[in-house]
């Protein structure tokens, strides 16, 4: 094709334009660089005045403690970024915790009745997926907004838990669960690698496929998914399948945290709901994206952790959490509006 | 939808021709065929037997007032309502039920009005979104590549290279409608629908788009053109097919027409009757206009409105016709010039201010600003004016009942009773209880935007009577709107923006339709610049 068409005067308005452009990046710049200098600071405040907090030990510890809530959140930032980020009428799915303390009380009770790891591992999962799958019917064809859907769901799901369990703790040991709960030679918890393992994964999926770019594309703005052609409701009953599974996955993990199933996986839902919205900071574009939910869910980790070093009450973590939201909410909240 | 049936009947015997769907006869080289395409929404026909034949490697315009069929013509094209009647031939092959995805495979692309970009993407990201590049051999993304193909596609069809990691939502109006158009581009069209596409873009922007239609067109892609700037058509088009109440009433090269033949045939006429016109005798000025500027939404706009008088405001979207009535009541900012009311300076420019003024806007989206569709008819027409229903506070309900019931039989608004909820009424109604609720409180200036929009014949001439009414008892009044014999019909002068000026003013008693829209459509701009 030729290019014969020289156009100068496109540069006008471009110059008009791109006033307007760099203010709003280098506000957008600015709460990202801010969230991470924040964390750098908090990092280092707390190695300066709990000189154990920066060692390898106390990273890995809270790397493992992080791998349960760290995985739900991921579980969750799928369905955001699938379903769009506003909280209300966009994607979320309350029905995470509920689906972990279910999960985990299926493969206790799979291993309970004497059945091996195997079997009990694929029960988490698929009782993870079927919770994802009732989401995704919810949503996607009967067209209710997600969070009245997995809200119902998340009521029907710790019902089951409280039948399966009577309301008690099931006790689960098996070597695959006791191998998950060790630590390795250098003393950093398996749970730890299960959580960068599977951030990576999932990273891979999500920021790196065509199948990625889709999920924001539906999640953001529908219209043009449509024009160019996507399957909008495949894309996001698989999002939500993906979540549902997610749920599994951290119902292994926790049942083999805690060796065993306990009662109370709901108070889980808000801090893993905070971590995912509050991962959108860490992104070039303030939209969820699978690493800034991943630092999000180590801040929050460490904040946990350096309190609790400092003989701090942890109740404090919950408010400081609260702030960040708030700021970082609005804060998104206002940069993107200008943009429309 | 009736009237205007009767209305086509009755049109002279000159227009016969033009009137009778003319039957193309069948060609192969026709790449798009419609055939007396018929789409019912409900009860109301929004294509009425249209046929459209479309020949290959065309700039092919398509015009027509706002419900003249246009846009549900191109959505059947597009795959997104289904045809009720009527015949669909592309490419000389008959289509059945056509989808969005069939439209596709036989080529046909479409650059919508609203820019359907992803805001969060980058430009690479936009443009590939459903046919992603991947690395070879893996399952991800190649995102180089995506960023290399989109800058060669940018620089190979426009000469311009935007910000590597620029995101769309960063790029200016312009910028997103050139990344869209690539979008289709990289398809390898055979047909690209625009609809609108120069609403949002200044003269130099439109001319770079002019510029790549006609190298689109030269490369074999067929264009259909849509457009209310009559002298884009006129300048860029091949053909233009005018449509009207749903059917197609002229199809022809646009060398055997102009921008005012079309604009006749564009806007019906013999309906002069349905307005009770009044003469009023014209008192002091009420409202003085001097210079007011709002920065890209019109400039230099001055008039003044007297005592008795109605005046109209016509434009095209984005003329800036909009937005100087919603400034004149404090909505919208203006940069400069002032605003005289009753010969006070007007300088807090804010609906309180305005209300107190006197001045009442009917807004035109009336169901999202106009009503409260939980509360009965009775309340809703007195809410505007409660002051005026109370004594010491408590409301008079006597004369709210009665006042209410005056304006409900006046403006026949089909309801249960005063005390029926304003949520079971239909649309229509709906839209007289707002009407209602601003006339009930007596106003000096009434600024009326598009007052009939949805408002059967009937209703129509009573607003129009009410109108009258008020401009009797001294009041000033501003009518916005696009029905152009209905504001000739009603009005004593009419303003035309044309991108944001003033273009023109009009006695409505000396001018005519085809005047008024050739003016507001750019057609007359045309022959003053170049002539």
């Amino acid at each position: 094709m030729s290019a014969d068409i020289h156009i100068g005067d496109l540069a006008d308005f471009k110059a008009e334009h791109s006033k307007e452009r760099s203010a709003r990046n280098l506000a957008a710049a600015s709460l990202r660089f801010g969230s991470l200098i924040a964390f750098a600071v908090i990092l280092t405040v707390f190695s300066l005045t709990a000189p154990y907090f920066l060692s390898i030990g106390n990273i890995g510890n809270v790397l493992g403690q992080s791998a349960i809530s760290g995985v739900l959140a991921i579980g969750l930032t799928i369905v955001l970024v699938a379903g769009g980020a506003n909280v209300v009428t966009g994607g979320i799915d309350l029905s995470l915790a509920a689906n972990m303390g279910l999960s985990a009380a299926v493969y206790a009770t799979v291993t309970q009745l004497g059945y091996g790891d195997p079997a009990a591992v694929a029960a988490s999962l698929l009782t993870g997926l079927a919770i994802g799958a009732v989401n995704a019917a919810a949503v996607v064809f009967a067209g209710i907004v997600p969070l009245l859907a997995t809200l119902a769901v998340m009521n029907v799901v710790a019902g089951l838990e409280l039948v399966l369990t009577q309301n008690t703790v099931v006790p689960a040991s098996t070597d695959f669960l006791t191998t998950l709960s060790a630590s390795d030679a250098f003393g950093i918890p398996v749970l730890a690698y299960v959580l960068l393992g599977f951030t990576a994964v999932v990273t891979a999926i999500v920021q790196y496929t065509p199948l990625g770019l889709r999920l924001y594309a539906i999640g953001e703005f529908p219209d043009a998914a449509r024009a160019a052609g996507l399957p909008l409701k495949r894309l996001l009953a698989g999002a939500f399948l993906a979540s549902g599974l997610c749920g599994g996955i951290a119902g292994i993990l926790s049942v083999s945290y805690l060796s065993g199933s306990t009662t109370g996986s709901s108070e889980m839902l808000l801090p893993v709901v905070v971590t995912a919205l509050l991962g959108a900071v860490f992104s070039r574009r303030l939209v969820p994206t699978i690493t800034g939910t991943l630092l999000s869910a180590l801040l929050v980790g460490f904040l946990v952790n350096g309190f609790q070093l400092l003989n701090l009450s942890s109740t404090l973590v919950s408010g400081v959490q609260g702030i960040l939201i708030l700021i970082v909410v609005s804060a998104t909240t206002l940069l993107r509006k200008r943009e429309i | 939808m009736r009237h205007r049936r009767v209305t086509l009947v009755s049109t002279g015997v000159s227009d016969m021709t033009a009137i009778l769907p003319p039957q193309p006869a069948k060609r192969p080289d026709d790449i798009i065929r419609f055939d007396r395409v018929v789409k019912r929404f409900g009860g109301a026909q929004a294509l009425a037997g249209a046929s459209l034949a479309i020949k290959h490697g065309t700039i092919h315009g398509l015009v027509g007032q706002n419900g003249a069929g246009k846009s549900t013509l191109i959505k059947i094209l597009a795959g997104l309502h289904q045809r009720d009647e009527g015949t669909i031939e592309i490419e000389g092959q008959r289509i059945g039920h056509l989808t969005p995805h069939l439209a596709e495979t036989h080529g046909i692309h479409f650059i919508h009005q609203d820019r359907l970009l992803v805001p969060t993407f980058t430009v690479g990201e936009a443009l590939f979104l459903g046919r992603e590049p991947r690395l070879p051999g893996t399952p991800f993304l190649d995102r180089r590549k995506m960023q290399r193909q989109a800058n060669e596609t940018l620089a190979d069809y426009f000469g311009i290279k935007l910000p590597t990691h620029a995101l769309i939502g960063e790029l200016s109006t312009a910028e997103k409608q050139i990344v869209q158009i690539t979008r289709a581009l990289l398809d390898h069209p055979k047909v690209l629908v625009f609809d609108e596409p120069t609403a949002a873009l200044v003269r130099r922007e439109a001319d770079i788009l002019f510029r790549l239609i006609r190298r689109l067109r030269d490369e074999g892609v067929t264009i259909i053109y849509i457009s209310h700037y009559l002298n884009e058509i006129e300048e860029l088009c091949d053909h233009v097919t005018v449509l009207r109440n749903g059917i197609d009433v002229a199809s022809t090269p646009i060398a055997e027409t102009s921008a005012n033949d079309i604009a006749r045939l564009m806007v019906e006429r013999d309906i002069a009757d349905m307005f009770p016109k009044r003469r009023v005798e014209f008192g002091e000025d009420l409202l003085k206009v001097k210079g007011l500027t709002a920065a890209n939404r019109f400039s230099d706009v001055s008039f003044t409105v007297r005592r008795g008088e109605v005046l109209g405001i016509t434009g095209l979207l984005g003329s800036g016709a909009k937005d100087l009535l919603r400034t004149l009541f404090g909505l919208e900012r203006a940069q400069s010039g002032h605003i005289e009311v009753a010969g006070a300076a007007d300088r807090a420019c804010t609906p309180q201010a305005a209300v107190v003024r006197q001045i009442a806007l009917v807004p035109e989206d009336r169901r999202g600003h106009g009503v409260a569709l939980d509360l009965s008819v009775a309340e809703n027409i007195t809410l505007a004016s409660l002051d005026r229903y109370t004594n010491l506070g408590v409301l008079n309900g006597k004369r709210e009942r009665r006042d209410s019931d005056d304006l409900i039989k006046r403006l026949q608004i089909k309801t249960a009773g005063r005390d029926a909820l304003v949520r079971t009424l239909s649309g229509g109604n709906q839209q007289k209880v707002a009407i209602a609720k601003w006339l009930s409180r007596h106003s000096e200036i009434y600024l009326l935007d598009e007052p009939t929009v949805g408002v059967d014949i009937g209703s129509k001439v009573e607003i129009y009577t009410l109108i009258g009414e008020l401009a009797e008892r001294g009041a000033g009044i501003i009518v916005l709107s696009s029905d152009l014999p209905e504001l000739i019909g009603i009005t004593d002068r009419i303003l035309v923006l044309f991108r944001g000026r003033v273009t023109r003013e009009f006695i409505s008693s000396e001018t005519t339709t085809d005047e008024v829209l050739a003016e507001s459509t750019g057609a007359s701009e045309r022959l003053r610049h170049v002539g």
